[in-house]
């Protein structure tokens, strides 16, 4: 028995020779909001697909809670809540039918409906078949449904895909409320950073089937300190001198960069240089943001 | 599966497709009462004769095309918006939902036979047959039609599962049940072709029957029986393994 709530080890997925997924080792820990992040077609839904059993993997294992999703499929999914890639609804049902339906299968209660409802804010148009709702409103329904079982595990694919903004807002904080009132673990999938930036406390980013980074959300952040660029007159000399005085700094390109450098250190490196009488044209910050180690880290197609 | 079977008539419920269960007893109604104006000499078969009209068209075109367009809407809102996806992201066990999907087509079916059977009663006591009501028979045509529509169902499943396109069962149902009206007819063919096994059943005092029903063991077991297990083992297995 591990400690996760969600291990894949070398899931791979082929549709003819392409490997969609190839070799993921996923590792969800219990209360984590778990942050899947990778550019369009980088096979997060395939991931998913293979996580809820609706898929195959042509190789490698899926354990939820400890157990194998081949073995114990009907186990695992009573205390999982899923919305996956698009919402899916009956469209000829009500949004009240449509909870119905699957609660009859969930064995929930009937108040836990209304509950839901509330939570997504569809109280008001719960009589109204799905068919007339907007692509906010069935993301909503579809955001119930995964709420409707109590489930200990949530996977949710893109889940503010066609929200508005202030709907994106109520989404997040509820996503960010759960794992500390119910403890629910959360696996949230997108293509936006800036969005599972603001949720997230570990991430896993996938790109072209790879697993490339895996780890808490700060180890990511920590990628994007910032840097002191110093330009000045002779620069290698500059950066002799420097070595000399006890300064460490880093030559490149011509300019000197200085790392995880403090307030103080900075005067102190442009003090010395002053002091030797080297001419200081610029002193600039320059800090990598995530976004940019994001694209990094995926390579160019993942920007475009 | 009471929960899945719950499930899955709410959905039906609202959707329009079960008003036709009326369509084809209605029609074979009407028949039965246009047709048969000059039985009455035949006292004691008067209901037999009235059953074998009414049977003709119910059982050559309309059982076989309603197998059809049952199954293709019970799969039709799973294709639609992602329905089956949900379904089974939820604690559903794939085979009971297959199971249960054939068992609403069949008892839409079986709905459908029993106001076929109201439509003869009607007629009879319309033109006020002998009170006599000969119900082996009746009931043997009805059931026996009954029966002869599983693998059928069994099948047009195994396609509405499989094409996500609502057209393309019903074209291939349309294609197997038209051939239907020759084939009844055909003493070598008829036997073996499902889709006629309906006819076959439905009609009475076919020349060999087995026991209690209007056709051959033979017929029976091989044909009917065969193509069910085999009909429905394929869709079943297909389902099992179908990546959604």
């Amino acid at each position: 028995m591990s400690n996760f709530i969600i291990e894949t080890n070398k899931l791979t997925k082929k549709f003819g020779s392409s490997k969609v997924v190839n070799n993921v080792n996923l590792q969800v820990k219990k209360g984590e909001i778990y942050g899947f992040l990778g550019p369009n077609g980088a096979g997060k839904t395939t991931s998913i697909r293979m996580l809820l059993g609706l898929a195959r993997p042509t190789n490698g294992s899926v354990q939820i809670f400890g157990k194998d999703i081949k073995k114990e499929r009907l186990s695992i999914l009573k205390k999982v809540g899923s919305l996956v890639e698009y919402p899916s609804y009956y469209g000829h049902l009500t949004a009240y039918e449509n909870l119905e339906a699957a609660r009859l299968l969930l064995g929930a209660t009937k108040p836990r409906i209304d509950e839901v409802l509330a939570i997504v804010r569809l109280t008001k148009d719960a009589k109204r078949p799905v068919k007339g709702f907007s692509l906010g409103m069935k993301q909503r329904l579809g955001i119930a449904t995964a709420l409707l079982g109590n489930p200990e595990l949530l996977i949710l694919d893109e889940p503010t895909n066609g929200l508005d903004p202030s709907g994106i807002i109520e989404i997040r904080e509820l996503i960010k409320s759960m794992p500390k009132e119910h403890g629910i673990t959360i696996l949230i999938s997108s293509h936006l950073l800036s969005e599972i930036d603001q949720m997230a406390t570990q991430v896993g980013i996938i790109t072209k089937g790879q697993m490339i980074f895996q780890d808490s959300i700060l180890k990511l952040r920590a990628q994007s300190t910032s840097k002191i660029k110093l330009t000045v007159n002779d620069a290698e000399a500059a950066w002799k001198s420097l070595l000399t005085h006890g300064y460490r700094t880093d030559f490149n390109q011509n300019k000197l960069f200085i790392e995880n450098g403090s307030d103080d250190n900075v005067a102190e490196i442009v003090k010395s240089l002053v002091q030797n009488n080297y001419s200081i044209y610029r002193v600039e910050e320059e800090r990598k943001s995530l976004e940019e180690i994001f694209l990094e880290l995926t390579g160019l197609e993942g920007g475009l | 599966m009471g929960r899945l079977f719950q499930s899955e008539f709410l959905k039906l419920r609202r959707s329009s497709i079960w008003l036709l269960i009326f369509v084809s007893p209605i029609l074979s109604l009407v028949l039965g009462l246009s047709e048969l104006s000059e039985i009455g000499e035949f006292e004691q078969h008067q209901w037999t004769a009235t059953l074998g009209i009414m049977t003709i068209s119910h059982a050559i075109l309309f059982l076989p095309l309603l197998t059809g367009i049952f199954s293709s809407f019970i799969c039709r809102y799973e294709h639609v918006a992602g329905g089956w996806k949900q379904l089974l992201s939820l604690p559903v066990s794939r085979r009971n939902l297959y199971i249960v999907k054939i068992l609403i087509v069949s008892l839409l079916i079986a709905a459908t036979q029993i106001l076929f059977i109201l439509g003869l009663f009607i007629i009879g006591w319309m033109k006020g047959y002998p009170i006599e009501i000969p119900w082996g028979t009746i009931s043997t045509s009805v059931f026996g039609g009954w029966l002869a529509c599983m693998p059928l169902i069994a099948l047009q499943m195994f396609a509405s599962v499989a094409w996500s396109s609502f057209a393309a069962p019903l074209a291939v149902n349309v294609i197997f049940t038209i051939p239907n009206m020759l084939i009844v007819n055909s003493e070598r063919f008829g036997p073996y072709y499902p889709w006629s096994q309906p006819f076959l059943m439905m009609m009475p005092n076919s020349a060999e029957n087995f026991g209690a029903l209007n056709v051959s063991i033979e017929t029976l077991f091989i044909v009917i029986f065969g193509s069910l297990i085999l009909f429905l083992g394929t869709g079943l297995v297909y389902f099992l393994r179908k990546e959604i």
